[in-house]
């Protein structure tokens, strides 16, 4: 596949680029979906392609295709020439530089690729079991998932950067249906890992039946406001919304409420956020991004005060920054921008059980809904939520049908407490967080 | 590829025992312009092309795709989606192919591949510029405009052969206007299974001037009230609600998996009597219109409740045959790369017998919800949230003073049967609905309805920022 980079861009210099950039990604993935002890549904999928950028008179010209023939090839070069001659002048687009140094990085499991078919069914089977067995309530395994995943990533331009990697991961997630008399609820967990060995089916599906079935009976309360605990993966969930703030393009576009605040206090004493390209053991760890520049380690909040933003060769360029190794594609069929690696709150010095233990009165709240549609620009949310009761620093009675308000900047300054349980999904990791009175409407 | 080819690679995947093989190859180029700071800030083309080929075994699947489309590498990914379904049972032979006739004739009148990029970069331009001109307070305007050309050639063994060429143009345009430190959004899109006409029959002047009106109104609106109230849906709000509250619940495999609060109701009541739900894959020009679906069924219109009454649930093939009913056409799928699911096509309430402004006039007191945002769904209960990007505090059958920041709460089975009037016109909304992570385009359509009470929360926000974004549990 990669033979094909070379081709590419002497093509798009004797068209007429100045500068281009070819991204080459190559991947192959498997999902196994268990429903009943069988097989359901079984998916095998291979996936290739390339995307060109090319610049020329500072204008940016993007195509890409699946396809590597020489018509297709031809045609794309073409494509991408003539789209940039439309674009808008900007002096700022640029590509990477070689001659960096790059982290070295165990992103390749020999074992994933190499375990038979039949083992990895039996990873989903078990799931699904450990689901039914962790209640006699549930009712139903409505996912029991194992998925993998080997890939190839290139870049090559025409400033001679010319590197690749390899990696693979793979992982569980279960969603159980939990249900007594007419209620029904639904519990869901999963586990991502870079190694095989580091699966735990057992674990992932006990955990999707008993949060199915700790929410059976679930309520409405009266309105009030109280402390509100996130669970890690609902705070990871804050964390997405609260990354597009951080992005160095949001604040050249005036969407992000971080902008001109650095060095100033924008979160609690308590919060430490890291944006971390080379964090072991992570998934979504690289040893440079789709520029091909280095991922770094970024503090962008140290003590609750705001220590700078996330940025791609553009972003930086044009607000004087350094690029952070934080261009990110979703594919070969998109441009790089500005995106996290292994974006996280670091832990704190308490547990789970002591964060709980001060409340006398509060809210676990260990589902949401809405939180995509907060609003970047203010901060402002308004979700749809379910959790359980704290009485006494204990978690009681199951709740939902209840609403979350408030503003993100206020949630940042309002963290009073952060336990030392981080967990990471895929990107995004943070530990069990206690907020300040968060007004929460009810019945 | 020519059939020859094709009945060789079904023949490879039949070969371990299976009950059914089928072939998607898909040839899809795509051009998307996006303007941003007043400028044209990316164009991008693409190519991609490849080929799925899935096997059933009893209630087995197996789905492989690829993108090398060499004739090799294709009867090797044949066989190993073969193994992955296999059964020891007889094999099923090949039927022959013929073509199933589709009612719909779909003509594109300007190919958008046949347009030139200069022009279509015209009309994002004269969109970015109208909306900057409606007032000094927008301060951004972001204008993207895409279009499609799929072409698909479905085979299977059960003798279906289809070709089908898919077109669809989009035009969205989002403004931000903002005054001291109050920011609001407006937006507003159109999209159709149309060529470049879409855009000369639909002004985009007027898309921009609506969006960055809706904006400018946002400014001055007040908090939005909360609490337990009549709310009026109105028929240009658009039909995300039916199609994220109730149309979901009535997709046969959620039905049958009994994640559907719909299961097991056919024949019954479930929705007020003034309610008929319509999935309906023909209206001409839609955003969710073809002429056969992603299985090589044709499209139909299927009426999904009929005054009230449960009358069918969407189908694919596999959920069809489990219930023994035929394909009722709803067999979609985003790409080559992703097995087809029973989705929605053009889903809508159909029109009533009362007057929109009627309906407004017997609201005592209540909110007027005249557009929509994004908002969350979780299918197993039907319970909802959903943004209102624009609402206005009715009283006394009085249109009072625009509100923002509302959110709707409630459940969708509900909400049918809470409908006390539905007007005589209706409103079409376009989508890209995200089941099980794949994108298909939808549109969704209701009259304007009374709904005797709804929960409305009000953070005194708005808090839409890039139109409908719908995310399901």
């Amino acid at each position: 596949m990669e033979s094909v980079a070379p081709k590419v861009l002497a093509l798009a210099q004797k068209k007429g680029a100045e500068t281009a950039e070819v991204f080459l990604l190559k991947s192959r993935e498997l999902t196994i979906e268990v429903m009943g002890q069988e097989v359901e549904n079984l998916k095998l999928s291979e996936e290739q392609g390339f995307g060109l950028r090319v610049i020329s008179h500072n204008r940016l010209g993007y195509a890409y295709s699946s396809d590597l023939s020489e018509r297709a090839i031809q045609q794309t070069v073409e494509r991408a020439i003539d789209n940039s001659r439309l674009v808008a002048e900007d002096s700022n687009w640029n590509v990477a530089e070689p001659g960096n140094s790059y982290p070295e990085l165990d992103l390749y499991d020999q074992e994933t690729i190499r375990k038979p078919l039949a083992e990895k069914i039996i990873l989903a089977k078990e799931l699904e079991k450990a689901a039914f067995a962790s209640d006699s309530r549930i009712r139903q395994v409505e996912k029991a998932v194992y998925q993998d995943s080997s890939y190839q990533t290139a870049l090559f331009n025409t400033r001679g950067l010319a590197r690749n990697y390899q990696g693979t991961y793979c992982g569980l997630y279960g969603i159980a249906i939990g249900q007594e008399g007419t209620d029904a609820e639904t519990g869901f967990s999963m586990s991502y890992a870079l190694k095989y060995q580091d699966l735990n089916p057992f674990k992932v599906g006990q955990e999707a039946g008993e949060k199915a079935v700790r929410m059976l009976g679930a309520k409405s309360m009266p309105s009030a406001k109280i402390p509100v605990v996130f669970d890690p993966h609902v705070m990871t969930g804050v964390l997405d919304v609260l990354q597009r703030a951080f992005s160095g393009e949001a604040v050249l576009k005036g969407t992000s409420f971080l902008a001109g605040k650095e060095g100033q206090k924008v979160a609690s004493p308590l919060v430490n956020i890291v944006d971390h390209g080379f964090l072991a053991e992570q998934v979504a760890s690289a040893p440079f991004d789709s520029e091909g520049m280095p991922t770094a380690e970024t503090r962008l909040i140290n003590r609750g005060e705001l220590q700078g933003f996330l940025h791609n060769l553009y972003t930086a360029r044009k607000t004087g920054a350094h690029s952070t190794g934080n261009a990110v594609r979703g594919s070969y069929k998109s441009t790089p921008e500005v995106g996290t690696t292994n974006f996280y709150l670091e832990k704190g010095s308490v547990s789970p059980a002591q964060l709980l233990g001060d409340v006398k009165k509060g809210l676990y709240v260990t589902e949401v809904m809405g939180l995509h549609t907060a609003n970047p620009i203010s901060g402002d949310f308004s979700l749809g939520a379910a959790g359980l009761l704290i009485e006494n620093g204990k978690l009681t009675t199951p709740v939902k049908g209840i609403a979350i308000a408030g503003n993100l900047q206020e949630l940042l300054l309002g963290i009073e407490a952060i336990a030392d349980d981080l967990t990471f999904y895929v990107g995004l990791g943070s530990p069990t967080v206690r907020i300040q009175g968060l007004m929460i409407s009810g019945k | 590829m020519e059939k020859k080819e094709i009945t060789e690679i079904l023949k490879n995947a039949l070969n371990s025992g299976a009950d059914f093989a089928e072939l998607f190859w898909e040839q899809k180029e795509t051009v998307g312009i996006n303007c941003e700071e007043n400028r044209i800030e990316r164009i991008n083309s693409g190519l991609d092309e490849g080929i799925g080929i899935r096997v059933i075994a009893g209630e087995k699947t197996s789905y492989a795709y690829t993108n090398d489309l060499s004739i090799d590498r294709l009867l090797e990914v044949a066989e190993i989606a073969g193994k992955g379904a296999q059964k020891n049972q007889d094999l099923r032979g090949l039927k022959d192919f013929a073509t199933p006739p589709s009612p719909l004739k779909i003509e594109i009148k300007k190919p958008p591949q046949e347009v030139k990029i200069e022009d279509k970069v015209q009309v994002v331009l004269a969109a970015n510029e109208t909306a900057r001109r409606v007032d000094q307070r927008i301060r951004q305007v972001t204008v993207n405009y895409g279009d499609v050309r799929q072409k698909v050639t479905i085979a299977n063994s059960d003798g279906v052969y289809v070709e089908d060429l898919r077109t669809r143009t989009r035009l969205s345009v989002h403004a931000v206007a903002s005054e001291g430190n109050l920011v609001q959004t407006g937006f507003h899109s159109v999209g159709g299974s149309k060529g470049f006409e879409l855009l000369e029959e639909e002004d985009p002047t007027q898309i921009a001037e609506t969006a960055a009106k809706k904006a400018i109104l946002m400014l001055t609106a007040q908090p939005a009230p909360s609490g337990k109230m009549p709310v009026v849906l109105a028929g240009k709000a658009g039909g995300t609600m039916v199609h994220e509250a109730c149309g979901h619940g009535l997709e046969a495999d959620l039905v049958q998996k009994g994640l559907s609060l719909y299961a097991d109701k056919r024949g019954q009541e479930v929705a007020s009597p003034l309610i008929t739900v319509v999935d309906d894959g023909l209206i001409s020009g839609k955003f969710g219109t073809t002429s056969y679906d992603d299985e090589g069924t044709p499209y139909s219109k299927k009426v999904l409740i009929n005054k009230g009454v449960l009358k069918n649930y969407m189908y694919d093939l596999i959920t069809a045959k489990r219930d023994k009913v035929k394909s009722t056409g709803n067999g979609r799928r985003e790409s080559y790369k992703d097995r087809p699911i029973p989705r929605m096509r053009n889903t809508y309430i159909a029109s009533g017998k009362t007057d929109p402004e009627k309906i407004i006039k017997e609201t005592k007191e209540g909110l007027l919800v005249t557009s929509m945002g994004g908002g969350q769904v979780n299918t197993l209960n039907g319970d909802y949230v959903f943004d209102v990007a624009e609402a206005y505090v009715l009283k006394e059958g009085k249109v009072l003073y625009p509100v923002r920041g509302a959110t709707l709460t409630g459940n969708g089975p509900e909400t049918l049967r809470l409908v006390d009037l539905v007007g005589k016109d209706i409103g079409f909304t376009i989508g890209v609905c995200g089941k099980e992570g794949q994108g298909v385009p939808v549109s969704d359509a209701q009259p304007t309805m009374a709904v005797r009470e709804l929960i409305v929360g009000g953070t005194g926000e708005e808090s839409t920022p890039q139109g409908k974004k719908i995310r399901r549990l």
